[in-house]
């Protein structure tokens, strides 16, 4: 069962790397490295189980707790430059 | 089986790196970057390497991008076309790969019990954990006590990197920052949006809490010093993408994170000096209280302390020092 999750799991990956390397826009971009996060998340869960450690949980837990801070990045990165960029044409 | 999941995970980590190096869009090398890191703790994982995996996670996850985001901020939008011909250098990377795969085929098979690496001295760790220093976690204990010279190198590195970082950035905001178009943290943070606020607001404390719990459980189960110090100047990284820059500097100014740069590497030097002082050897703990086992244990907490404060304090100087960089 946890194996055939854990390929699911991986194709998933596979088809959001897919959209990051294809684009063709920056939120298909963001939006796929987003995914890919989550689904690391619960791969970590499902191989911790797997493996019969469910302590490594804590792997699964720091990346749900610090994730999306890249993306609040992202947004603070293209929320300053959509903010100055009428400026910067003469 | 984890062989072939490894292998998978393995070609997805390939596809990502010849990725980045092909796009010219140094947004998309950033981005594509974040998920080389995801899919590397993974393989980590897979390799039943959780503590380096934790680090990889702590650090890949979040504050790896947010300094790669940082540094992009000040820098063009796309790479420059390449100037000259680059067939020398393809040759010169095939010949030296084609070199290291007939390497790889004098080593010993994936998992090999008889393999050198499994007979020298991981049999006398392994055997001497649980006598000497009686904590579960073997890595913990091999980072921390048997080989405390190399960690202590390490921190030393770490220490050097964040100074030799500042050198280059500054460490005050420079005569160009406040006309810096592109600076990635501009004073108002993301303030006047308010789910990111609110949600953000709520994990802060709950990072934090983690990053304690893997810095003080690091004996017990994946962790210590290096993650927690990582988990924790995520949390306070956080709150400068949340509150603006100006809010963090009010509750760690750069006064205090230079001293904990400095701090944490001293921290773990006095502790290796006063097992001189007691008689002992540098670096042994054994003699910091009168029984050998609870010294050691004692030890352990507080070097992997003083890992965890130099890592916060070089992780949160070099978001500073990019944030307050003016655009030239």
């Amino acid at each position: 069962m946890y194996y055939v999750v854990t390929f699911a799991l991986i194709i998933t990956m596979a088809l959001a790397l897919t959209r990051a390397i294809l684009g063709p826009s920056v939120y298909d971009r963001v939006l796929a490295v987003n995914m890919l996060g989550t689904k690391t998340v619960l791969l970590l869960s499902v191989i911790a189980f797997l493996m019969g450690r469910p302590d490594f949980l804590d792997l699964a837990l720091a990346y749900a707790l610090i994730n999306f801070i890249g993306v609040f990045a992202v947004l603070e990165f293209f929320r300053n430059r959509a903010a100055k960029q009428p400026e910067e044409k003469p | 089986m984890t062989v072939i999941f490894g292998f998978f995970l393995l070609t997805l980590l390939l596809i990502t790196a010849v990725a980045i190096v092909q796009s010219q869009n140094l947004f998309v090398s950033v981005m594509l970057s974040g998920m080389f890191s995801l899919l590397l703790a993974v393989n980590f994982f897979l390799l039943d390497a959780a503590d380096v995996a934790l680090t990889e996670a702590a650090v890949g996850a979040g504050i790896s991008t947010v300094l790669l985001l940082s540094a992009l901020a000040i820098t063009a939008k796309h790479e420059k076309a390449p100037s000259s011909s680059r067939v020398g250098a393809l040759i010169i990377v095939i010949i030296a790969t084609l070199v290291l795969i007939y390497a790889t085929l004098g080593n010993p098979q994936f998992a090999d019990p008889n393999a050198p690496v499994h007979q020298h001295v991981a049999p006398w760790y392994l055997d001497k954990t649980a006598e000497a220093i009686d904590i579960p976690n073997v890595v913990t204990a091999v980072l921390g006590s048997f080989r405390g010279y190399d960690t202590l190198g390490e921190v030393f590195v770490v220490f050097t990197a964040g100074i030799g970082v500042l050198f280059l950035l500054g460490t005050q905001p420079g005569p160009f920052a406040q006309s810096n178009p592109f600076k990635l943290t501009d004073p108002k943070g993301l303030r006047h949006y308010l789910i990111p606020r609110v949600v953000g607001r709520m994990l802060i404390p709950f990072i934090l809490l983690f990053g304690l719990y893997v810095q003080f459980h690091g004996e017990y189960g994946p962790g210590g010093g290096f993650q927690a110090g990582a988990l924790i100047a995520a949390a306070i990284i956080l709150f400068a993408l949340l509150e603006g820059e100006n809010s963090a500097l009010k509750v760690i100014p750069r006064s205090v994170l230079i001293g904990l740069i400095a701090g944490g590497a001293l921290l773990y030097g006095v502790v290796g000096l006063f097992g001189i002082f007691l008689g002992s050897n540098f670096l042994d703990y054994s003699v910091l209280s009168s029984n050998p086992v609870k010294g050691q244990q004692m030890g352990l907490l507080i070097i992997e302390a003083g890992v965890g404060i130099t890592v916060t304090g070089v992780l949160l100087s070099i978001f500073h020092a990019f944030a307050a960089r003016g655009k030239f």
